[in-house]
């Protein structure tokens, strides 16, 4: 009889810790329905399975729930000529075709494809089995928020701002905080953003205007293309990568909302080049950074030599195409055009191969081992 | 309705769905609508290309949705069936082919307007604005614009790659940076690579005519607007001399207020406006006219006599992107330009 008992209050336990599971805190302010994504520039995951998008043309994020999705196993994920499933699956052309982000759900590896239509239209997808299948977006688990414009809010329906356009660029989730960083139409600036989540209806907006004096005199205002908060030293930190190239680290308790937080800069990756992808691996207990870029192959850098660099760049690099400061190693992969991480010692990529073939694959772990 | 046909277009050599009775369908842009078989699958699969039957197994069938009823299945695509694409429909195991031809009176996108639209422009302009005839098609729309040179050589690395294009919500109006690592002294890609225009020498913006419109039809021709480099702009603006031609009070007429240099068109329209003494906005419209450098505001409704403010916001930018409180540019060493924090510029004016 006893063992009935504790049976059955097992059971009782189990299905109020599973309901409480379905209405976690997070997902409190979830309404089903359409969240009205008109484009999806960015896309990542915070826990329980939300996916953030980052959706410029209507200048709101929007947390989807999909926690739900089927778990498939990816382990051996190989997609060739990926642009021309995606076409095929959209019946248009592959010049018609962009590929937005991609994302891994890090709970069970899930991975997730953004792509844009030429004419505007956003689809998500997912891989399975080698495969995608699109995730319907008409009636989904979310809740969303506007991206406001600082310069609305404070002087409101003074301005015509029919013109403006912010961008996302990319966008994180760490601790209860959405970041964001972009890029307007009309000021080139370099506007950080966080938002409170859960989103309220009273929204904890912030507006950072991060600059950065490396490049000898001059302030660059440079907007910041991909970033990743991290741990250096045990404390948290912004690592973010810049248009003009520099890599630059940003201590999270100095940060201050509305404020001009200068950065140290811990590196320049070169010239002509653009960074794409940030993210964060493990080997052992070995950390490295790994960096996609537009015209240079993907970067390794050891997190122990960005930790032990406590220097600040002050001087520009004036000789073509050198790099400076924290150390890092080109990879064998060039042209990786999307990268994120698949569990905490793997790395999933977007490549086009020298041979044209646009493919997802994994890349080897063997790389990032010591 | 206007592409409404129902005929069988491309016949293949596939003797086994031949043999079968050929599908009835209509299609449009956006469905395609098949008679429907009594006790037969619901199923419509569409491909995109001609494919023969040999090759379906392997195809992968466009994303869509059917809605039946009792005696149509309607295939409505996620997005909407191209112009001169293609399509293979299976549907009861026939096979068929359709494709949507271009019309002949089709309108193509064109550019209509390029700002800034003065022919003489300084060294260390910073952006472009392009306006099209119709919405564009953003997916790498960066790579269809580039600059030459008097010599017809394009330049390298002129324009700040950006992922996601940064267009107004008609989808009329792009902003094209020009990489402001190079147009802005001391950064490494202005130290390596140097501005992207030097001074004296004459380029031409080009569009190039693969850049299509949301429907996915190119420009007929490429476009080219032709300019000359003068020296960098190293002031900021300055209103103190700008000029305000002030109306008559009872009357429609257009404020006039002469900046005495192109400003920025994305920057200007949104950073203005005209305010009484209540702070109460003032309706009405802007115009720019020559080459961005004069204002015009017609007023919705007739000028009260009495003082009125002209607000401008302080991030009004002139063309190489210095703004009413910084230089694009500025030493941080130089205490002289330091920034300033207003949020907004005041001049006053009276109709009388």
């Amino acid at each position: 009889m006893k063992t009935l008992i504790t049976f059955l209050i097992a059971l009782i336990l189990s299905f109020t810790v599973s309901a409480v599971n379905d209405d976690s805190s997070l997902k409190a302010n979830f309404t089903t329905g359409d969240p009205g994504v008109t484009s999806i520039n960015s896309m990542t995951f915070g826990p329980e399975g939300i996916l953030f998008i980052g959706d410029s043309k209507s200048a709101q994020i929007i947390a989807i729930d999909v926690s739900k999705d089927p778990k498939v196993d990816n382990s051996k994920v190989k997609i060739d000529h990926l642009d021309k499933l995606i076409a095929d699956m959209l019946g248009t052309t592959i010049d018609q075709v962009q590929i937005t982000d991609m994302a891994v759900n890090p709970e069970n590896k899930n991975i997730y494809i953004s792509v844009h239509h030429g004419s505007g239209t956003p689809v998500l997808l997912r891989v399975e089995n080698n495969n995608l299948k699109q995730i319907g977006l008409a009636s989904i688990s979310h809740s969303k928020t506007t991206i406001k414009d600082p310069i609305n809010k404070e002087v409101k329906d003074k301005w015509d701002r029919e013109l403006r356009k912010w961008a996302v660029a990319d966008m994180k989730y760490t601790s209860g905080k959405v970041l964001l960083s972009g890029l307007s139409n009309k000021e080139f600036a370099s506007t950080f953003r966080s938002l409170d989540f859960p989103f309220t209806e009273k929204q904890n907006y912030g507006s950072l205007e991060i600059y950065h004096a490396a490049h000898g005199k001059y302030e660059t205002h440079a907007p910041i293309k991909t970033f990743i908060p991290t741990k250096i030293k045990g404390k948290s930190h912004i690592v973010a990568a810049y248009t003009c190239t520099p890599l630059v680290v940003f201590p999270m308790d100095d940060i201050k909302p509305g404020q001009n937080n200068k950065g140290r800069t811990v590196a320049e990756l070169g010239s002509g080049n653009s960074p794409l992808d940030i993210i964060e691996v493990k080997s052992g207990e070995t950390r490295y950074l790994l960096i996609a870029n537009t015209n240079r192959p993907l970067m390794r850098m050891d997190f122990s030599h960005l930790e032990t660099f406590e220097k600040s760049l002050t001087q520009p690099v004036t000789i073509k195409g050198a790099t400076e400061g924290v150390a890092y190693v080109n990879m064998p992969f060039v042209n990786v055009q999307q990268l994120d991480a698949y569990g905490e010692d793997g790395f999933l990529m977007i490549q086009r191969e020298s041979s044209g073939n646009l493919t997802l694959k994994h890349g080897s772990s063997w790389w990032i081992q010591k | 309705m206007k592409y409404l046909i129902c005929i069988f277009l491309f016949v293949y050599s596939i003797p086994e769905v031949f043999s079968q009775t050929p599908l009835e369908f209509t299609f449009d842009k956006d469905f395609i609508s098949l008679q429907r078989k009594s006790n037969t699958s619901k199923d419509i699969k569409v491909y995109r290309g001609g494919l023969s039957e040999d090759k379906l197994s392997n195809a992968i069938p466009v994303l869509g949705k059917i809605i039946e009823n009792e005696t149509t299945l309607r295939f409505i695509p996620i997005v909407s069936f191209g112009w001169d694409q293609e399509y293979t429909v299976v549907y009861n195991n026939v096979v068929d082919y359709f494709k949507i031809n271009l019309p002949d009176r089709y309108e193509h996108l064109s550019v209509e307007a390029v700002y800034p639209s003065a022919s003489k422009l300084p060294s260390n302009l910073l952006k472009w604005y392009l306006e099209f005839s119709k919405p564009i098609n953003q997916t790498r729309i960066y790579e269809h614009i580039l600059f030459t040179n008097a010599h017809g050589d394009t330049l390298d690395k002129a324009i700040l790659s950006l992922e996601n294009a940064l267009v107004t919500d008609n989808g009329r109006l792009l902003t094209v940076w020009i990489d402001p690592g190079r147009q802005k002294r001391d950064l490494m890609p202005n130290k390596q690579l140097g501005p992207v225009f030097e001074e004296g020498s004459k380029y031409s913006l080009i569009v190039q005519k693969k850049l299509k419109d949301r429907e996915g039809v190119l420009m007929l021709n490429d476009f080219s607007h032709q300019f000359e480099i003068i020296k960098a702009d190293r002031l900021q603006p300055n209103i103190n001399v700008w000029e305000i031609e002030i109306p008559h009070p009872n009357t429609l007429s257009d404020l006039i207020i002469h900046c005495k240099e192109s400003m920025d068109y994305g920057s200007v329209l949104g950073s203005v406006a005209i305010q009484n003494t209540r702070k109460q906005k003032i309706k009405g419209s802007w115009q720019l006219k020559d080459h961005e450098s004069i204002l015009i505001f017609t007023p919705t409704h007739p000028w009260d006599k009495g003082k009125c403010q002209l607000v401008i916001n302080t991030q009004l930018e002139d063309l190489a992107g210095n703004n009413l409180n910084r230089l694009f540019d500025s030493d941080i060493n130089d205490v002289s330009f330091m920034h300033s924090s207003i949020k907004e510029r005041i001049l006053e004016f009276v109709i009388e």
